[in-house]
């Protein structure tokens, strides 16, 4: 079973292609980051598996359902959180939660109560008096509190400082439960995912370009470095799949896309015979560098942050 | 708060990570044979790692012989566990591998690497001497 799945989902506003021909695959029971600069269509993507949003062709399915036909039955096991959605400014929290509990069945009191305790909120405080980081807690809340079988974070972290981060993780860690828990998590920012995600998907330009099991991503990417004992006469002819290839005077460097340790030593003892050859392995972060480079040189990057 | 000392870093999947910081903690003592052993939720949430994850920990360590779980009272660290010294010494093999990687950068040979971890070993065993 699949959580989210989505087959050649088009969304063009006017002249610009926002989302190209996706296909995407969110299994049941996986933390899916989809990571991608800023205006790669993370955020339309996301509008158009809630519905709020109608795609300009393909189809997408939300637990199992047409993503154009979701009703309450699916919104009462979805939780959705995006900075854009709108809270009621007039009401105080204590007020918002009276509010939404009576739509949900599955709504857990006692978790409701321990989380207003974890998040600091203060019941009693408008709305509109809230703190971003507050606002985005009472909003993660509210939906944390009926215990979603699909939850659906919209760039959560960004703008909210390192404490306000790490209570809205623990919250989700809150609800968390093995099996068929799901999260679907948008964000630019790529260390806070790291730990959590066992899936990434890299989208750019509207495209996904990557999607993969984090654990296979790392396997199978390591930053080579060959110290040569002369340098080569000849230009090197180097593989496709070596990303990131620089050198200076003895020393190459670059990044292995296809990592196996007796193939690359082999493949590399064969391109630069008698050296030594060191293979390291990459954060998500740098990783994520390396695909969003592709071939070309390294060059201060403006992708992130 | 967990019985165990961890500084997650980047880069390495965090699976293997968590599970050397396990048995190292093990090994020095600083959890004991009959000691409980969290429970994936609290590694999860401690740790802010995905569940599934810290699940995935658990079960190796249960493979491994580390722990041995019970239907009620959960897992707890096995009598023996990582007893022999084979298993003690395969703990050491992350920071091995680095030595190793820098002895060939700098050319030397498994003797000279030997040689240069008799001298250190002396060295410090003089140092602790009273």
């Amino acid at each position: 079973m699949n959580a989210i799945e989505t087959t050649g989902l088009n969304c063009r506003f006017r002249q610009l292609e926002a989302v190209h021909s996706l296909d995407l695959t969110v299994p049941a029971g996986s933390v899916y980051a989809l990571l991608g600069p800023n205006g790669a269509g993370k955020s339309t993507t996301i509008k158009m598996l809630m519905n709020l949003l109608r795609p300009t062709g393909g189809t997408a399915r939300v637990l199992g359902v047409d993503s154009q036909k979701l009703g309450p039955a699916e919104f009462a096991r979805i939780g959705y959180v995006a900075e854009t959605i709108d809270l009621p400014e007039w009401m105080t929290v204590g007020q918002f939660l009276n509010y939404c509990r009576p739509f949900y069945k599955k709504w857990d009191i006692e978790l409701e109560k321990t989380l207003l305790q974890k998040f600091d909120l203060p019941p009693s405080r408008k709305i509109k008096h809230l703190s971003r980081g507050m606002r985005m807690k009472t909003l993660l809340l509210s939906v944390l509190a009926y215990r979603p079988d699909l939850l659906v974070l919209d760039e959560p972290f960004s703008g909210l400082d390192p404490v306000v981060r790490d209570d809205f993780i623990r919250g989700v860690l809150e609800v968390s439960s093995l099996g068929n828990w799901t999260v679907f998590v948008s964000s630019h920012d790529i260390e806070e995912v790291e730990r959590l995600a066992d899936w990434v998907g890299l989208i750019e330009n509207g495209k996904l370009k990557l999607a993969e099991k984090l654990d296979s991503l790392q396997q199978r990417f390591r930053r080579i470095e060959i110290t040569r004992i002369a340098a080569n006469a000849s230009p090197v002819k180097k593989p496709a799949h070596w990303y990131g290839y620089e050198e200076a005077g003895t020393l190459t460097r670059f990044v292995e896309t296809r990592y196996n340790p007796d193939e690359t030593e082999k493949l590399c003892a064969e391109i630069f015979p008698g050296s030594n050859i060191t293979a390291q392995p990459l954060p998500l972060r740098e990783i994520y560098l390396a695909l969003a480079r592709g071939d070309s040189a390294p060059q201060p990057s403006s992708a992130l942050r | 708060m967990l019985p165990f000392s961890i500084d997650i870093r980047p880069g390495l999947p965090i699976a293997e990570q968590v599970l050397f910081a396990v048995k190292k903690a093990v090994v020095t003592g600083q959890m004991r044979p009959g000691d409980k052993f969290p429970s994936v939720r609290l590694l999860s949430q401690e740790l802010r790692i995905n569940p599934n994850t810290a699940h995935k920990v658990v079960a190796q360590l249960v493979e491994e012989g580390v722990l041995v779980t019970t239907p009620a009272v959960g897992s707890v660290i096995a009598e023996r566990a990582l007893g022999d010294r084979r298993a003690r010494a395969e703990l050491l093999g992350p920071e091995l591998e680095r030595a190793i990687v820098e002895a060939k950068k700098l050319g030397l040979s498994v003797e000279d690497v030997q040689a240069a971890v008799a001298a250190h070993w002396r060295k410090l065993s003089d140092h602790t001497k009273p």
